[in-house]
């Protein structure tokens, strides 16, 4: 061996010794190990038919439930119902002092993208199906349209938590270019809102999955019909962001209207319906019958009354609030996060009810005149020792007494919010009568007049005679017999026993201050709340709006930032979280 | 040539170098530990260090060596030659004692001087318990070097030896033959202040801890027989102790003198247990003792230096002085303790327990309150029971805060006192001490209505306290409502 080196020069040797360590290096990357995965599937296997096509819509849910503790803690945790604990991690308090450090886990904008990423490639090899005839038009139709939806959803969140994000549609090479806005340009949030109203009106299929979809089958023991995005919801939502009210009530009016044909609950779906005060099989705050003012006898049980709107299984009734929510399960991945979030037998405890927003309850008077509203100290949170527990995410697991169990839901959007939003866009469409009885004791309350006699005739009484979308038709009468559809309708503070509330001035912003207040009470620690308050404030173009109830959440918790986060948010741009990627 | 020789070494050498590191096991690494330490277990280790001989020898001598020598971990406080030298050779020569008193400085697990908690209560192999406090204090003994380690726990090295302590029970029951009032406290033993407590003493199982389940003071008041908690006991030397309960006598007047004189003596001692151990600085201002009554501890009545037990501290006092007027202290009936009975069970519907708020209070808790109301009934004198124990032999004024906020005219109620003499086949036989006048209800009054006042010759619990509706069967004029009676004791 040396003698053979000794022979060649020096430069010959260590041609020699680089293209060996090269030999080697290539050859251990050579095809012989490129071998395919007998248990996964590689690209090209995958969307050779419509089954595959629904797995991969499937897939793209169970990654988008990755985001629901951080669409939670965002849009709760920055606004004024929901503050720190003494468990609460310094990335969760600075959420609520509005004051985030770059390597806050909560707003890091890639975990969105990455659900993004798989909508658009999703979206993508839908396209090459469909032109390869791998399924039908109206195959095609109904899953892009339910990730396009998806799509935009999650972009509508990046949009009100971040202002300024890239939009982009086709799936991008590496993810992490998307933060060199050379090249992936930000949107502005106005522009970005175009761009979703744009994409997703021009959907060929706004409906739930048709019946007879392989989508809708029986998942993990789940029926997966709610499972979906509601198109219609979200594209009310987008129309009441942009400022189109009429189209807003229209396609929210068209999800009210969405009762399947015949069956027990053809006029309680997506109603809010009344009590039924002998057997309390109902989502309403309730009491035992004839123990009307007896606080004993609240209903607080995970099969009636209002509480069990979160306690219940998938049933009928709970099928008549649920327009969407995703279930947990121990079995299956993701986890559950909200146990650990806020229990405090189970959890950590990390996120609870601001007193801003116990106050707010518990200035409320109900219809038997108890001093609160009982869906906050009674359902939405309990006290624990001195402490306040949020409850709405907890009762499925405190119910299986299972430490392991730890079932639930992601809830995202109900009866109750479809109503408010409802109310929102008719207030704004100069409907004020019809916004406010659907917020108070429902259509048939306010539209019985003062001097109606009771036992006459309802004929010409009890609706609204308005055309699309603002038509209801609430009578009940027995000679001539009247049972219109929405005759059951409670309307929000009805189905809480709550009287109505007031209208104090000017009845567009009287009613719309009413409606946001109600959407605290109803839908608290749901998710809502930021982008309410920011959607409002925005409209009125007011910052203190939603400045005020902050100041008003961190001075009555008594943090020393209140009068500064204040003024900060006092400025719109301070509303959004930097865009650090990581 | 040279060139090519040393470059062609260097690479040689890199690859060796390379293949060498790759080729080093971490598993192997891990396993060489030169810490001479973790050789020997508690048991050699404190053998082998010279300040804490004559304490190993006790370890060999009491058979706790050969625990040490167990595979689980422990920590020892052992104490110095010096501070062995201190400790009463009675102990030691005793086989038995010199078992709890070595086995009183080991406790399971290992507890580094530096932990977590402030305190950690730790409970030793005697089943007696000290505080670790902070990094340099266990029980009343001093840390002088800590830390060390062996195969099996830690031990520090103390300056005091750690001799069992007796608990406040067990150092009442050695006083009962010179103290009067432990010599009552331990008669509760076989008295019973409650009729509870008799059936408790039937079912007791003997035991050590048999006092515990039967003493009417450590049933009733707080049990100081307990190892696990912490207690502060004052304790009264006769003179004061006899001039207290003389004060009580004539507010718990019983049928014989015996009686009256167990009873003063208990009022006036389930005061004196406070559920927390305080040392002479943390003592606060003002006590409340778990019956409610507020006193303070004058300082200049201390004798001597608070004793340290094993569950807490015990202050022996000339005399602790509480005042009339905060040890009767009022009893209060909510209104929502009624029950639904079965006297009218047609009517029990009408039974309302409510929940309230006063518009005129803010925080804490702006003013909520429970309370009860009664309405719409068709019968004429409705009634709701209540009943309230340990009443003194005085007179007491009575209030109540009544809601009238539902009926638009006022209605009108009555209270009686009554008590039950005696129950013979499940019939309750009353005697009634005080009828009131009906009382008026005003519409949305929040205050306290001042009812009247009856007297009490004999100390007692009332069975029988009767609110009655108006005697009128129309609806809207026999109501009823209560958010709290209040009975006022008054000094004679």
């Amino acid at each position: 061996m040396m003698t053979t080196i000794k022979k060649q020069t020096p430069k010959q040797a260590k041609t020699f010794l680089c293209a060996m360590v090269l030999a080697f290096g290539l050859n251990a990357c050579s095809d012989y190990l490129d071998v395919a995965p007998e248990d996964k599937l590689i690209e090209e296997q995958m969307y050779q038919n419509v089954y595959d096509a629904d797995a991969a819509v499937i897939g793209i849910y169970g990654k988008f439930m990755n985001l629901a503790e951080k669409y939670v803690v965002l849009n709760e945790m920055r606004a004024d119902l929901m503050s720190t604990t003494y468990n609460s991690t310094p990335y969760l308090e600075q959420l609520s002092e509005h004051n985030v450090s770059d390597d806050n886990p909560y707003i890091n904008p890639k975990d969105f993208y990455i659900v993004i990423q798989n909508c658009n490639d999703a979206l993508l090899h839908f396209d090459q199906m469909l032109a390869e005839k791998r399924f039908t038009q109206s195959e095609y139709d109904q899953r892009y349209a339910d990730i396009g939806c998806l799509r935009t959803w999650v972009y509508l969140q990046l949009g009100i938590h971040f202002g300024n994000v890239p939009y982009i549609t086709k799936p991008v090479e590496n993810l992490d270019d998307l933060k060199n806005p050379n090249l992936f340009p930000k949107l502005a949030f106005p522009q970005l809102l175009d761009e979703l109203l744009k994409f997703t009106e021009n959907l060929n299929y706004k409906k739930m999955y048709a019946s007879g979809s392989s989508l809708l089958v029986t998942v993990d023991g789940f029926n997966t019909e709610k499972f979906f995005i509601n198109k219609e919801c979200l594209l009310g939502d987008l129309n009441l962001w942009k400022g189109n009210y009429l189209q807003a009530a229209s396609y929210y009016k068209n999800v009210m209207e969405s009762t399947p044909t015949g069956g027990a609950n053809t006029l309680d779906y997506y109603r809010v319906k009344q009590a039924e005060v002998v057997t309390n099989d109902d989502l309403a705050v309730g009491y035992l019958r004839d123990y009307w003012e007896d606080a004993t006898t609240l209903v607080d049980s995970d099969t009636k009354g209002w509480r069990s709107i979160f306690g219940r299984s998938r049933d009928v009734l709970w099928n008549t609030e649920w327009v969407w929510s995703l279930p947990y399960t121990s079995n299956f991945a993701p986890a559950n996060p909200f146990i650990n979030l806020f229990s405090k037998t189970g959890g950590s405890y990390m996120a609870k009810p601001s007193q801003r927003a116990m106050d707010l309850w518990n200035s409320q008077v109900q219809q038997n005149k108890f001093p609160y509203d009982a869906r906050g100290p009674k359902f939405t949170y309990k006290m624990n020792g001195n402490d306040p527990v949020i409850k709405k995410y907890i009762y499925k697991f405190e119910a299986a007494a299972d430490p392991f169990n730890k079932d639930g839901e992601w809830m995202l959007y109900r009866a109750a919010k479809l109503h408010l939003r409802y109310a929102e866009a008719a207030n704004r469409d100069k409907q004020h009568k019809i916004a406010n009885a659907l917020l108070n004791l429902g259509i048939n309350n306010a539209y019985t007049p003062a001097d109606y006699v009771a036992g006459s005739s309802v004929a010409d009484i009890q609706q609204t005679k308005e055309p699309f979308p603002y038509d209801f038709d609430a009578r009940t009468g027995d000679y001539p017999y009247f049972r219109g559809p929405w005759h059951r309708g409670a309307g929000l503070r009805g189905r809480a026993r709550l009287n109505a509330l007031p209208v104090v001035g000017d009845s567009l912003i009287s009613i719309e201050n009413n409606i946001i207040d109600e959407a605290a009470l109803e839908l608290a620690y749901e998710g809502n709340r930021w982008e309410d308050l920011m959607r409002v404030a925005l409209r009125r173009n007011d910052p203190a709006f939603l400045a005020d109830k902050i100041y008003e959440k961190l001075s009555k918790d008594n943090n020393p930032h209140a009068s500064e986060v204040r003024s900060k948010l006092m400025n719109v741009n301070n509303w959004y979280l930097p865009f650090v990627w990581k | 040539m040279t060139i090519l020789k040393s470059t062609y070494k260097k690479i040689l050498v890199a690859l060796v170098a390379i293949s060498w590191v790759s080729c080093s096991s971490p598993w192997d690494d891990r396993e060489g530990s030169n810490d001479p330490n973790l050789n020997e277990n508690l048991n050699e280790a404190i053998a082998a260090t010279p300040e804490t001989t004559t304490f190993s020898q006790l370890l060999i001598q009491s058979g706790y060596d050969k625990i040490l020598e167990a595979s689980k971990s422990y920590t020892v406080f052992a104490p110095t030659n010096e501070a062995m030298q201190l400790v009463d050779a009675a102990i030691i020569n005793n086989p038995e004692t010199l078992k709890q008193f070595v086995a009183n400085h080991i406790t399971l697990s290992a507890y580094p001087s530096v932990r977590k908690n402030e305190i950690d209560r730790l409970q030793m192999l005697s089943e007696k318990y000290l505080n670790f406090t902070g990094t340099n204090t266990i029980g009343d003994a001093q840390i002088v070097s800590s830390d060390h380690y062996a195969a099996n726990g830690i031990f520090h090295v103390v300056n005091k030896a750690l001799g069992p302590k007796l608990n406040i029970w067990e150092f009442i029951n050695s006083k009962k033959e010179t103290s009067a009032m432990s010599a009552f406290l331990v008669s509760l033993n076989d008295f019973s202040i409650y009729p509870e407590d008799a059936e408790a003493k039937e079912t007791a199982e003997a035991g050590m801890y048999a006092d515990s389940l039967s003493n009417s003071y450590l049933k009733n008041v707080y049990n100081l027989n307990n190892e696990k908690n912490e207690y502060t006991f004052f304790m009264m030397e006769d003179e004061g102790y006899n001039a207290e309960v003389d004060v009580m006598k004539k507010y718990l007047t019983k049928t014989t003198a015996d009686s009256t004189a167990t009873y003063a003596s208990y009022f006036t001692l389930r005061d004196m247990a406070l559920p927390k151990a305080y040392t002479k600085e943390q003592l606060p201002e003002e006590i409340v003792s778990r019956f409610g009554v507020t006193y303070k501890i004058d300082k200049t009545q201390i004798v001597g230096e608070p004793v340290l037990m094993s569950n807490g501290v015990l202050y022996i006092m000339k005399k602790v002085e509480v005042a009339l007027d905060k040890r009767l202290v009022p009893t209060i009936i909510e209104g929502e303790s009624t029950k639904r009975s079965s006297n009218y069970p047609d009517f029990n519907y009408k039974i309302l327990y409510r929940d309230k708020k006063d518009p005129t209070l803010g925080a804490p808790n702006n003013g909520f309150f429970k309370d009860v109301s009664v309405r719409s009934l068709t019968v004429a004198k409705f009634t709701l029971g209540y009943s309230a124990k340990d009443f003194y032999s005085t007179t007491y004024k009575v209030y109540w805060r009544a809601i009238n906020d539902f009926d638009s005219t006022v209605f009108q109620q009555q209270l009686q006192i009554g008590r039950v003499t005696s129950v013979v086949d499940n019939t309750n036989y009353v005697s009634i001490i005080k009828t009131f006048d009906y009382v008026p209800v005003e519409r949305n009054n929040f205050k306290e209505v001042y009812i009247g006042e009856f007297t009490l010759t004999e100390a007692r619990d009332l069975q029988r306290i009767l609110l009655i509706g108006n005697n009128s069967t129309g609806a809207g004029t026999n109501s009823l409502t209560l958010d709290y009676l209040k009975f006022e004791p008054v000094i004679k």
